[in-house]
């Protein structure tokens, strides 16, 4: 029990509302360093909610939200170097290079990277080399969510926050992502990955969450079959009412 | 993080901002237009001055040669008195458009002739002047508010102010940064024409400090009132209508109820009164016993009791006296008048702060002394003139001098 | 058509729900009715007074005791400016020019105490009139209610939506205008009421017509202007960034920026700078108040043999008399060449500044609506020459009456002895012959011509933005 390392992510019966509205009620769960915790839910249910109260956008309205065992609202700026963040829409100065992108956002961190480590961390993202020196508002989708990651590895920060990561990337490149997450996470990363895509949250993520109504209905983990059971988290995501 | 790099980070990214590009070179070029608009101005006047100041010498001197007795001389010939204008009038040219800065005088009743307006076309007044006052107080706040409303609706639009947020430390940061630059930007483009055109006329260096610091200090309450609504979550669209809202509030609205408001509480007498009350006592002298005028008279300068006797009915002693006896009877009246333009200037000059494009005019036009306060100080030169002119022809009446010619040469000059 | 009215309600019906659009409608009626109120009563006060100055000055001047007539010419008069019934909407120049102008003997004088020197001084765009208000906040209401109005559709997409349903983009444009001509409507109400309210006070009816149609085609072009970059522009952001530019242009630098250009084009000089030119013009005539002048030499000469006398003590007429009336009239003609040309100069320079309404329409209208109040220069212009008229006309009578009243003997002694003095001074009854003055609106037929430029002027930019829209709506895609 004593060397039971403290949670990297952690919410405590956290309620959130937003324009007034509760959107988060009493919300509990945990994600612990190495761990790819997978947030899931339809539309609507407060899954980019969670995140923004993590992020120290939202402040709860009872609960907590604690980042590496500190509640957030205490120390904002020191969550937020704490945590790496891939928004949904990936999206970073469309006239600036790959490049020059990461150079920017990385000076914003105060973090200081050569130009070697920049070119680690694209090439761990698999970006095309001749893609790197044009702007960003010729890339595709795929490529601009590789230059977003290759941001947040180079930030280099314990935890991982992902927002719909794999919304309208296709196939090969949902799998290039998953083994990359993958490999993160067995590098000692707290991995939370919000989405809807069910089958993909069971390949890569070491638990699941299904979030309805606000909070928790159900947490699967991976059986002794190494991963979770897809049809138990789906009849579970798609049966109707509340838990 | 220095101040230093981060000013570097954000140039880098602001200098690929077309826009924001557009925006400074607009408000160089108007800034520019306003200021060269200013100098030629000035100029003009100037010119229009040392021209009229030739004319008038040979006006004087024809009337002089013509009327070969003191009396006629002092009733014939004009003096131009002038306001010129400061080396730093081109740039608030103020009450110059609307109170006149030249006045012909001679010494007849002062009040029959100094409220005379020289005005140019009032259509010109009315719609008003493009110079560098107007440029900064009303313009200028409007292109603050064209680069600063959308600082961070257009990273949320773009969907890049959560990671911007999430990444940046420091609280403010990036705003505070790129706030400072694009106002900074436009405010360098806005002071440079000022400080040529200073230096173009040799506008002293506090002048041009202090009037640079005005404009900065003006420029930063726009700027941190767009700053603040620039952070609100809505559409940008939102933003800018209540950014111009708030012009709209503080150029017009405020100032339009300041003035109604002060002109309410701060009654005048009738210009009308001041001119009928000085007319009818000119004229009424006429008639009433020549005692009646001297002794009016002669109450302010009794210097001139000995030879105050006046038998004939008509002598220029006599007619110079009721003239300024006019005056006095008219003072209570012009003084009063007087007395609530000032009133009223020093109530919105307290009220002013309420409209701070109102309180920057006020700011440059006390520095380029185109205000009331430098308008009145020129009547009351011209007051003063008035009366030398009275000093020096007063003993040439009353004594009955002779006249000489040569006494001319000492005739006062303005 | 019931497609197009459809459009038309769902585009108020938005208003209605945007807390945007209904501040800023209300803040604009708020504030026109509030100016108009103030600026009402304002011209009313200034009207009963000026006219209640007038006939002061005209009991003062009946009221004279017996004097010499030449007193009298110096003596002078008074006349005051009343501002016309539409100068409650627009004052116009009424406030910057003086009110009051003193008629004398040998001088034009220039009008005095105009309220603008008397008022607060709080900068440059304190003289808020309801005319003032229409002109540079109506459009900005226009812009704010317009500015989404086809972009939103675009945003939303559901542009797509609409087109779909087999909804011509013409159409859309249509129902949007309909929707912004109503809200236009609205807007023109205070107008409406105070030109009602000119009209009851005797205003004539053609331009109080011409003033709502002036404005109706101001806020319509701008009502066409956000339409047309609306529909142009993808986002609702950069919509109103550029309408918003557009207006700081159109409103405040370029009318500004066409003073600048129309001094440097056309410049005067100042009334005391005419005023010495006209002096070594003066010169060359005469000194009325001296008959043994020179000049007066051939009019002596004339007056001898009319009448078959040798000296000018044998005429039956006083020869001083004679030579105030000639002198009076060999300057007044010499001083009306001045003032004539430089009237003409502040007029070409007038209508140079109504013609940059090409480039700014708040020009044009301006110009429209003081020429249809009639407070315009024009006017003023027309009260100095009344003014002029009855000064010159009242100070020949008077010479007429030195002339022929009092005799040359007597004249000449009159400073040194009393009693000749004395019968110098005429009946207090020849003071009738001041004509009262009456300053009355210009004609309306007048008035709507002088309008007429800066009217066109107004319907060709409709015209043209109802092309544009025209063939920019036609090019409407999602």
């Amino acid at each position: 029990m004593n060397d039971v390392k403290p949670a990297a992510l952690e919410a405590e019966r956290l309620s959130v509302l937003r324009g007034g509205r509760p959107v988060l009620s009493e919300l509990s769960f945990s994600v612990a360093p190495g761990e790819v915790y997978g947030l899931l839910g339809g539309n609507g249910v407060g899954k980019s909610t969670t995140l923004l109260t993590f992020l120290g956008f939202l402040k709860p309205a009872s609960g907590q939200a604690r980042v590496q065992g500190r509640p957030v609202s205490e120390d904002v700026a020191g969550a937020r170097r704490a945590m790496a963040y891939l928004p949904e829409s990936a999206a970073l100065y469309e006239h600036l290079s790959a490049y020059e992108n990461l150079a920017y956002f990385l000076e914003l961190a105060a973090l200081e990277r050569d130009r070697a480590a920049m070119e680690a961390a694209l090439d761990r993202v698999a970006l095309r080399p001749d893609a790197r020196e044009q702007a960003l508002g010729g890339y595709s989708k795929g490529m601009r969510q590789k230059v977003a990651i290759a941001l947040a590895l180079l930030r280099d920060a314990p935890l991982l926050l992902l927002d719909e990561p794999t919304s309208g990337l296709d196939p090969t490149a949902i799998d290039e992502f998953h083994d990359l997450v993958r490999a993160l996470a067995d590098g000692g990363k707290a991995v939370l990955m919000v989405t809807h895509d069910v089958y993909g949250a069971c390949q890569v993520a070491d638990r699941i969450g299904l979030l309805k109504g606000g909070a928790l209905v159900g947490e699967f983990a991976a059986g002794p079959a190494g991963s979770i059971s897809t049809e138990q988290v789906h009849h579970a995501f798609t049966a109707g009412g509340d838990a | 993080m220095s101040l230093l790099r981060e000013l570097r980070r954000e140039g880098r990214l602001l200098a690929r901002d077309r826009a924001l590009g557009v925006w400074v070179l607009l408000t160089l070029v108007l800034a520019g237009a306003a200021v060269l608009s200013g100098l030629q101005e000035v100029a003009a006047q100037r010119a229009s001055l040392s021209h009229m100041a030739e004319l008038d010498r040979i006006d004087r001197e024809d009337a002089q040669r013509k009327h070969p007795d003191w009396g006629s001389t002092a009733y014939y010939s004009f003096h131009l008195t002038y306001d010129a204008p400061s080396n730093f009038a081109f740039a608030a040219l103020g009450l110059r458009d609307q109170e006149p800065w030249k006045h012909r005088i001679r010494m007849l009743a002062l009040e029959g002739q100094i409220h005379e307006r020289d005005a140019g076309n009032p259509v010109l007044a009315l719609t008003g002047r493009f110079d560098f006052a107007f440029f900064a107080a009303f313009v200028l706040p409007l292109v603050l508010i064209g680069v600063l409303h959308d600082l961070q609706a257009q990273e949320r639009r773009a969907g890049r102010h959560a990671l911007l947020m999430a990444t940046a430390t420091g609280p403010g940061r990036p705003w505070r940064t790129r706030a400072l630059l694009r106002g900074g930007a436009v405010l360098g483009a806005a002071l440079l024409p000022l400080l040529g055109g200073g230096v173009v006329e040799g506008t002293g260096l506090p002048v041009l400090l202090t009037a640079s610091a005005f404009v900065l200090l003006y420029g930063l309450f726009w700027g941190v009132l767009a700053y603040a609504l620039a952070a609100r979550n809505t559409a940008s669209a939102v933003i800018l209508a209540m950014l111009l809202g708030l012009w709209a509030t503080f150029s017009v609205v405020v100032p339009a109820s300041l003035k109604a408001g002060i002109d309410a509480a701060v009654p005048l007498p009738e210009g009308a009164d001041i001119l009928l009350t000085q007319r009818e006592a000119v004229n009424d002298a006429w008639d009433l016993p020549k005692a009646v005028t001297m002794d009016a008279f002669l109450a302010r300068h009794p210097e001139w009791a000995p030879y105050g006797e006046v038998t004939t009915p008509f002598a220029w002693k006599w007619f110079f006296a009721f003239q300024q006896v006019g005056d006095q009877t008219a003072e209570p009246l012009s003084l009063a008048y007087r007395a609530g333009r000032e009133a009223r200037d020093e109530l919105a000059a307290t009220l002013v702060w309420l409209a701070p494009p109102a309180r920057l005019e006020r700011a440059l036009e006390a520095l380029a002394s185109t205000d009331l306060r430098a308008h009145f100080a020129y009547k009351d030169r011209v007051r003063a003139f008035h009366g030398q002119l009275r000093a020096f022809y007063y003993p040439l009446l009353f004594k009955d001098e002779p006249y000489d010619p040569e006494v001319l040469a000492a005739l006062p000059a303005f | 058509m019931s497609v197009v009215r459809q459009i038309a309600r769902d585009e108020a019906r938005y208003w209605r729900r945007s807390q945007l659009a209904v501040a800023a409608s209300v803040l604009f009626l708020l504030l026109a009715v509030v100016t108009l109120v103030v600026t009402a009563l304002r011209i009313s006060h200034e009207t009963t007074l000026r006219a209640h100055h007038q006939a002061e000055a005209e009991a003062a001047f009946l009221a004279q005791p017996d004097r010499h007539p030449h007193r009298m010419i110096h003596y002078g008069h008074f006349v005051f400016r009343t501002p016309p019934p539409l100068a409650r909407f627009d004052p116009g120049i009424d406030a910057v020019t003086g009110s009051a102008l003193f008629l004398e003997g040998h001088r034009q004088n220039s009008a005095s105490f105009a309220e603008a020197g008397a008022s607060a001084y709080l900068g440059g765009l304190s003289w808020l009139t309801p005319a003032l208000v229409y002109q540079l906040f109506a459009p900005l209401l226009l812009i704010i209610l317009g500015h989404g109005a086809l972009a939103r559709e675009r945003e939303g997409r559901t542009l797509q939506a609409l087109a779909s349903l087999g909804i011509t983009p013409g159409q859309l444009v249509l129902g949007k205008g309909l929707a912004l001509g109503a809200a236009l409507g609205l807007a023109l109400i205070p107008l409406v009421l105070t030109v009602a309210l000119g009209v009851g006070a005797g205003e004539a009816l053609a331009p109080a017509l011409g003033m709502i149609g002036a404005y109706a085609l101001y806020l319509g072009l701008w009502a066409g202007v956000a339409l047309l970059f609306s529909s142009v522009l993808a986002e609702r952001g950069a919509v109103l960034v550029a309408l918003t530019a557009l207006w700081l242009a159109l409103t405040l630098l370029l009318p500004s920026l066409a003073v600048n250009n129309t001094e440097r084009l056309v410049p005067i000089e100042g009334k005391t700078e005419g005023d010495l030119a006209l002096l070594s013009e003066l010169r060359k005539l005469g000194d009325g108040h001296n008959a043994a002048d020179p000049a007066f030499a051939k009019l002596k000469q004339d007056l001898l043999d009319q009448y078959n006398v040798d000296s000018v003590e044998a005429l039956p007429v006083n020869f001083r008399g004679i030579v105030a009336s000639k002198a009076e009239a060999d300057l007044t003609e010499t001083m009306n060449r001045f003032a004539e040309a430089r009237m003409r100069q502040e007029a070409a320079q007038n209508s140079l500044l109504a013609r940059h309404g090409w480039l700014s329409p708040l020009l044009a209208l301006a110009e429209a609506s003081r020429a249809l109040a009639g407070t315009d220069l024009a006017n003023h212009h027309r009260f100095l020459r009344e003014a002029e008229a009855l000064r010159f006309d009242f100070v020949q009578r008077l010479n007429g009456v030195h002339a022929e009243g009092l005799s040359y003997l007597d004249d000449v002694r009159r400073s040194s002895d009393p009693e000749a003095e004395a019968r110098t001074r005429v009946s207090g009854e020849n003071w009738q012959v001041l004509q009262a003055f009456r300053f009355e609106p210009q004609a309306p037929a007048a008035r709507l011509e002088a309008a007429g430029e800066s009217l066109l002027i107004l319907l060709v930019w409709c015209l043209g933005l109802m092309l544009a829209l025209k063939r920019f709506a036609g090019r409407l895609a999602p």
